[in-house]
């Protein structure tokens, strides 16, 4: 759902670096806005080992979409409506 | 023949002779052949090579062949040859360093309130494994804290304290020598005109999706955790030393408008045997270092593939010097996977024997950021060392008969 704190197998810290990758990856380098590719992303974040890399890689933050079921915020609601 | 047979005359000439160097050399190696390992066992064992000779395990000689190289060390990353130790010393060494060096971590959480989306026990199950840091110095001062069992866990509970230690009666009651305190305390909302210079509001009125922009804390960090000093820690966690997550961005929670997490932890002294979030080192291995024995030159565009059968810059290539041909030679065996692919070809199967050597460690240590990889280590054979000397210890109470 949510990043993991650590890497299943090795224990490595990796919940701080998810931000750090989905802006690598994101973020366009050149005129063509071509982006940078995971695995080049991955190695500049310092993920050596296959057990960190697919801790990244093959994630998804569901956590984004059940965010949007907001029981104590129906503001949210209101205002995508009247907009 | 096995090394109990008998050995004929001449033999035992030659092992009272004693060994060549070459010989000895061969004898620290594992062999790695198409299908099978052989040799894997150690050899420094009385009597292992028959009569004629002692080859047991001895303090002098161990004492010169002992060797330590770095590779690399950097503060949380360093790698290592540990060379002429067995490989139960070794593994000893590595098993140390993944559960038995102690550290700081978060062990009870109480929830005060929680809104968010994370369930509690996720959420604490997440705070556990943030690895914290603080003074070394202070971190040695503070005691150990003995969990009693789980409320409901009778069996534990009727032999509740199975071993107290006289020296720190108070161990099973939290105090400021044995727990350390933190809480966090955040609660989202909208980004406001007068607090933050921008209306989350309206900016989503007009488009915006950037949660940052729309509302204020919707995402929690590690670095908002607050560490509150109780009683005689304040001197001893106090500036540099103040207790705080090796990572401050650690993403702990994501949170909407009008959720709120209010929860007080409480960190305790605890080792990797008992969790894996106490383990200060997030990998420790070690590996041995393959041997390449080309026994025959191999030349010319054989050389080539041979070069191909390995990882880059283990084998190069140089001039022979009458045929002027290309010759094959071993530049860096570290480099090797030891993937035994240059044993399926058949041209070079009776040409090159591969192995690994038995007592050249090669070992990785990657800390987790609490302590430096290489003072880890050091602390794994001072730990060793302790529980050595605790066993002789027994072992001579037994003898007393005490």
């Amino acid at each position: 759902m949510i990043i993991p704190i650590r890497c299943f197998s090795c224990g490595k810290v990796i919940a701080d670096l998810y931000e750090r990758y989905v802006e690598l990856i994101g973020t366009p380098m050149d005129a063509e806005g071509n982006t940078m590719p995971d695995g080049d992303a991955m190695d500049e974040l310092g993920l050596n080992r296959y057990c960190c890399r697919r801790m990244i890689l093959t994630h998804v933050d569901l956590i984004e979409k059940l965010l949007r079921y907001n029981p104590a915020e129906r503001d949210i609601i209101k205002v995508a409506q009247r907009g | 023949m096995p090394s109990w047979a008998p050995l004929s005359a001449t033999e035992l000439a030659e092992r009272q002779r004693g060994l060549s160097e070459e010989q000895l050399q061969q004898r620290r190696i594992v062999n790695v052949n198409p299908e099978t390992v052989t040799h894997v066992s150690a050899t420094d064992i009385p009597g292992h090579w028959g009569p004629g000779q002692d080859d047991s395990w001895d303090i002098e000689r161990f004492k010169q062949n002992l060797r330590f190289k770095f590779h690399q060390n950097k503060p949380y990353d360093s790698a290592f040859s540990l060379i002429g130790v067995d490989a139960s010393i070794a593994n000893a060494y590595r098993r140390i360093l993944m559960s038995e060096i102690p550290t700081l971590a978060i062990e009870d959480v109480f929830i005060f309130d929680n809104t968010t989306i994370i369930q509690d026990e996720v959420l604490a199950s997440r705070l556990g494994l943030i690895p914290l840091t603080g003074g070394q110095e202070a971190l040695t001062w503070l005691r150990w804290y003995r969990k009693p069992p789980p409320k409901d866990d009778f069996a534990s509970q009727a032999t509740w304290p199975y071993d107290v230690d006289d020296n720190d009666a108070d161990s099973a009651t939290p105090n400021d020598h044995n727990t350390i305190v933190i809480t966090l305390k955040v609660e989202c909302r909208w980004a406001t005109q007068a607090e933050d210079g921008r209306d989350g509001r309206r900016l989503a009125k007009e488009g915006e999706t950037d949660p940052n922009e729309r509302y204020v804390n919707s995402n929690i960090y590690a670095h908002q955790l607050v560490f509150e000093p109780q009683g005689d820690q304040a001197k001893h966690f106090s500036g540099e030393n103040a207790i705080k997550p090796v990572n401050p961005d650690i993403l702990i929670a994501k949170l909407r408008p009008g959720q709120r997490i209010n929860l007080r932890c409480h960190c305790i002294k605890g080792i990797g045997m008992d969790h894996a979030k106490y383990s200060p080192v997030a990998t420790a291995s070690y590996r041995l270092l393959p041997d390449i024995n080309i026994t025959q030159p191999i030349l010319g565009a054989d050389a080539k593939k041979f070069q191909r059968c390995f990882p880059r810059g283990v084998i190069d290539l140089v001039k022979d010097g009458d045929s002027r041909e290309e010759k094959a030679v071993v530049a860096d065996p570290m480099k090797d996977t030891v993937s035994r692919e240059c044993l399926r070809h058949d041209e070079f199967k009776d040409k090159v024997k591969l192995g690994r050597i038995r007592d050249h460690f090669i070992f990785s240590i990657e800390s987790t950021g609490q302590f430096e990889s290489d003072e880890l280590f050091l602390d794994s054979v001072r730990l060793l060392r302790a529980k050595a000397e605790r066993f002789n210890r027994h072992l001579t109470e037994l003898e007393d008969g005490r």
